[in-house]
């Protein structure tokens, strides 16, 4: 037996014995990262593509070939394969194999950027009105599976059949921005044969799409893959979620709950129009109900099919991070990444009104012991603003110098306290309850209490935890969360987060910051047509509320996994933060 | 035998409606919403109370109880699907009726327990009573040290190890899968090889250490020295007597596990990645689906039950002196 055999055997006793006692934790247990001096993985930068980048074929991976079975192992099913129903990023990612859109992201050959560009359509949309209306036109040559041409009219029913009330979990940005928030009572759907007039299709390539304001980055949004496509003639509503008809690369050929998912080829697919998708592998096998224990064992292991396997959404499990870290055979078939995800400790700001206050609270915090509590660096890096480093227009900067001091600053804290006059002031944190969470809670109430705080924690149920933090009356001062951007700007970054006019129970503005000043920047950056310009108006808003001390940003999320010797190709997708099949082969 | 049948089964109705109103009431006991689960990231409040009519959570907990309970008996229509008596409800997780799900899912647990059975059985049983009947020599105590340590053994442990040992590492096995043995005879077998060795051998130790204490204490009573006195050879007393007083312990606790067995064995198919009751157990309760879950606690609850009474019956098969009052 290897050495290496010897410490996965041993590990896997340890990982056998701690199953349990973590089985109902958040996920990141007490490793601390033995690789402080890796390199840094930068942000993926975005940007917009011309006509020239929307067309097909997409930029071919140095090396790969066609042929072969890909292995996809993973904890859960894809709960929604329907494209209306798609909002989940695993979900998302794997519809990238059988779906298409309007619009999509092509990465460049290295993967260090993503550009928007034409999907379904020959541009990423224009629009002469400010973005009040957009339109697209179709390519040539774009088929449905059974070699029947996408139209327009398909484009515009797949919007439709967003308004139907057997949708119940996908994006309701394009139908809250043409028909307002109550968009069922303006339109019920296409199912009893009324259209929806906004969306108008001169011609069977045109599609022009008015909205009720101007919607800018409306290309960004039409990305999501809850604006792909459906066709009416194969539409079979809530059964269509199980096993949807192909416009992509692949088709389903059986999909058993729970269980699996087979792909083959979709003969129909042309790869000169799609500028997003290679199509290597001839088939794709995915399997459900791996734990990530299992599939970090495995991937290590490399045996048999698992070694032309990889995983959307299992990461490499905490016990063995460090290991997988120091193992150099394990590096080629490493994948890290900053994932589209920012951790937050929001402030209640109908509680802790006084500006002061909550900077003494963003001085105080101590990151490092929180994100060594739940992973070390692995968990994630320091963050210094509200938006992730993979959303356009991000800028760095460190205003209360959480890079130079991440233990936190007692001594600046305790200033701000005596300045505000609320030394002893009440901190009442809610966390989750878990063994994890409840480390967490001392490190942050040692780190409060240090600064000049009362610190008081109050344990929360898990099922429960986001429907009391939710509340607009929560008794609570302080509390976890995170957001993650549904589309590469600043818009899904900040608005329904900070935009105090969203403030409601369950809504997602959980700090329930609510300034002027704030929303009418918030307007104004969303009307801008530039995204370059936009991003810029964006990063300011983020400095702003930096400036405000809206909350605590904490952690840029990070992801780690592993995946397969025999698969080449296997890259990260910032845009999701998992790992992304439109470059895998089989070597 | 006809009348403890009838009123045992009838007990058991009471017990089984009682253990679902519990679940009703332990799952609304929780002040969390399960519709916000199904709702999205930006969920307006219309989603939200479209989502609570479809799975009848804007009705109240005894309505809905009712609607669940009639439904078995007279099906249902939920969320404009037909569900057909007997109707075990909607899976809004799944999206898939409830009662399908078990009979789908039911299989993978059969094939695991009468497996992992057939093996704990023979062996236990068999190193049991080979311990019992060399008492306090070399061979007892290499069969109670060995089980002691096998017992101690949990599968989170064991299985892990076994899967390293000798699917990961070597390719000795198959991956851990359930196929149907109508499909393929042989891989129905090889694919579920390694976790019946790992579950029967935490089991085996239990039933050897069961067995050798239950013959080691028959051996000593009474009507099996007389009938060593009377002059029957050793084996008539060991099979004929002490066995068969022995046999009324080993069937009730097998009774019960198998009951527990077949009611989902979690922790063995999360760590086989197999796709039994067990594993919906988890899910139902990770994704607050209150269907499925009432669904796979009744599954657990009646098998325990029926198990129950089986044995109970069996008693007076095994041990004429024990009448069914």
């Amino acid at each position: 037996m290897s050495s290496r055999n010897m410490r996965l055997a041993a590990a896997i006793l340890v990982a056998g014995a701690l199953t349990v006692t973590t089985a109902c934790s958040s996920g990141h247990s007490n490793s601390d990262s033995a690789s402080a001096s890796k390199s840094p993985v930068a942000a993926t930068a975005i940007s917009v593509g011309t006509a020239a980048d929307s067309k097909g074929p997409a930029v071919a991976e140095p090396g790969a070939k066609k042929g072969g079975t890909v292995n996809m192992i993973d904890r859960d099913d894809f709960s929604h394969l329907d494209p209306a129903q798609v909002y989940m990023n695993y979900n998302s990612e794997v519809s990238l194999l059988f779906t298409r859109q309007l619009t999509g992201y092509k990465y460049s050959a290295d993967g260090s950027s993503q550009k928007l560009v034409g999907d379904l359509a020959t541009d990423t949309g224009t629009t002469t009105d400010g973005g009040k209306t957009w339109k697209f036109t179709l390519k040539d040559g774009v088929k449905w599976q059974d070699g029947t041409p996408i139209t327009s009219g398909d484009v515009k029913y797949s919007i439709e059949r967003t308004y139907a009330s057997f949708i119940k979990s996908g994006p309701t940005y394009i139908q809250s921005w043409i028909s307002g928030d109550k968009y069922r009572d303006a339109y019920p759907g296409p199912m009893g044969g009324q259209e929806l007039g906004a969306i108008a299709t001169p011609d069977d390539k045109t599609v022009v799409i008015t909205f009720a304001d101007v919607h800018p980055d409306a290309n960004f949004t039409l990305a999501m893959t809850g604006y792909g496509i459906v066709p009416k003639a194969h539409d079979t509503k809530e059964e269509y979620d199980k096993k949807p008809f192909s416009s992509g690369p692949y088709q389903i050929v059986e999909h058993v709950t729970d269980k699996s998912l087979d792909l083959e080829r979709n003969p129909n697919w042309d790869p000169a129009t799609d500028p997003i998708r290679n199509a290597y592998p001839d088939k794709w096998h995915m399997e459900f109900g791996v734990q990530a224990q299992q599939s970090t064992e495995r991937f290590m292991a490399d045996n048999g099919p698992d070694k032309t396997a990889f995983s959307f959404h299992n990461q490499v499990h905490t016990t063995y991070i460090d290991q997988v870290k120091a193992d150099e055979k394990l590096k080629p078939r490493t994948l890290q990444g900053l994932t589209p995800y920012v951790d937050y400790y929001y402030i209640n700001n109908t509680r802790i009104k006084d500006q002061k206050v909550r900077e003494a609270l963003i001085r105080a915090f101590p990151h490092q012991q929180t994100r060594q509590l739940q992973g070390g660096t692995s968990y994630g890096d320091y963050a210094t603003s509200y938006m992730s480093p993979t959303v356009l227009g991000y800028e760095a900067n460190d205003l209360y110098d959480v890079l130079k001091k991440p233990e936190g600053d007692p001594e600046a804290a305790k200033k701000l306290l005596t300045e505000a006059n609320a030394v002893g002031q009440t901190i009442v944190y809610a966390y989750n309850n878990t063994p994890v969470q409840q480390k967490v809670t001392e490190a942050i109430r040692d780190a409060l209490e240090k600064a000049g705080f009362k610190f008081v924690p109050k344990p929360l149920d898990s099922k429960t935890y986001y429907d009391q933090t939710g509340l607009v009356n929560n008794e609570y001062d302080l509390y976890w969360g995170g957001w993650g951007a549904d589309w590469p700007t600043g818009y899904t970054s900040i608005q329904p987060v900070w935009d105090g006019r969203t403030i409601a129970d369950g809504a997602s503005n959980y700090a329930h910051f609510n300034d002027p000043e704030i929303n009418t920047a918030i307007d104004a950056a969303a009307k801008i047509a530039d995204p370059i310009a936009q991003g810029k108006a964006w990063a300011a808003i983020d400095k702003q509320l930096q400036q405000k001390a809206a909350s605590i940003p904490d952690v840029y999320q990070r992801s780690i996994s592993l995946y397969g010797s025999g698969l080449g190709g296997v890259k990260f997708d910032s845009l999701f933060g998992l790992q992304f099949p439109l470059n895998i082969y089989v070597k | 035998m006809l009348r403890f049948l009838v009123r045992r089964s009838l007990g058991a109705l009471v017990i089984l409606v009682i253990v679902s109103m519990v679940t009703y009431a332990l799952f609304f006991a929780i002040p969390a919403d399960p519709a916000r689960l199904y709702c999205g990231k930006t969920c307006s409040p219309e989603n939200l109370a479209l989502i609570k009519h479809a799975m009848g959570f804007d009705q109240s907990t005894p309505v809905q109880y009712w609607h669940w309970l009639s439904g078995i008996f007279t099906g249902q229509i939920i969320d404009g699907k037909n569900c057909a008596a007997p109707c075990f409800g909607y899976s809004f997780a799944k999206q898939e009726m409830v009662g399908g799900i078990l009979l789908d899912r039911f299989p993978t647990t059969l094939s695991l327990t009468i497996g992992s059975a057939i093996i704990f059985l023979i062996f236990g049983i068999g190193t049991g009573m080979l311990a019992a009947h060399k008492q306090g020599k070399a061979v007892d105590k290499i069969a109670s040290s060995a089980s002691l340590l096998a017992s101690s053994m949990q599968i989170y442990v064991a299985g892990p190890l076994a899967l390293w040992a000798l699917v990961y590492s070597t390719d000795l096995m198959k991956q851990p899968a359930y196929v149907p043995f109508t499909e393929d005879p042989i891989g129905s077998i090889t694919g579920m090889l390694v976790p019946w060795i790992v579950l029967s051998l935490i089991w085996t130790a239990n039933y050897t250490r069961m067995t050798r204490s239950s013959m080691v204490e028959q051996l000593s009573e009474d009507y099996v020295r007389t009938a060593r006195a009377k002059g029957m050879s050793g084996s008539s007393v060991f099979l004929r007597y002490a066995w068969r007083g022995a046999m009324g312990t080993i069937v009730t606790v097998f009774g019960i596990d198998l009951g527990v067995l077949l009611g989902g064995a979690i922790i063995t198919e999360t760590t086989f990645s197999l796709h039994g009751l067990g594993e919906l157990a988890i899910h139902s309760f990770r994704d607050s689906d209150l269907s499925l879950l009432v669904g796979v606690t009744m599954v657990a609850a009646t098998l325990i039950v029926a198990f129950n009474i089986v044995v109970d019956a069996a008693y007076a098969l095994i041990d004429p002196r024990i009448r069914l009052a």
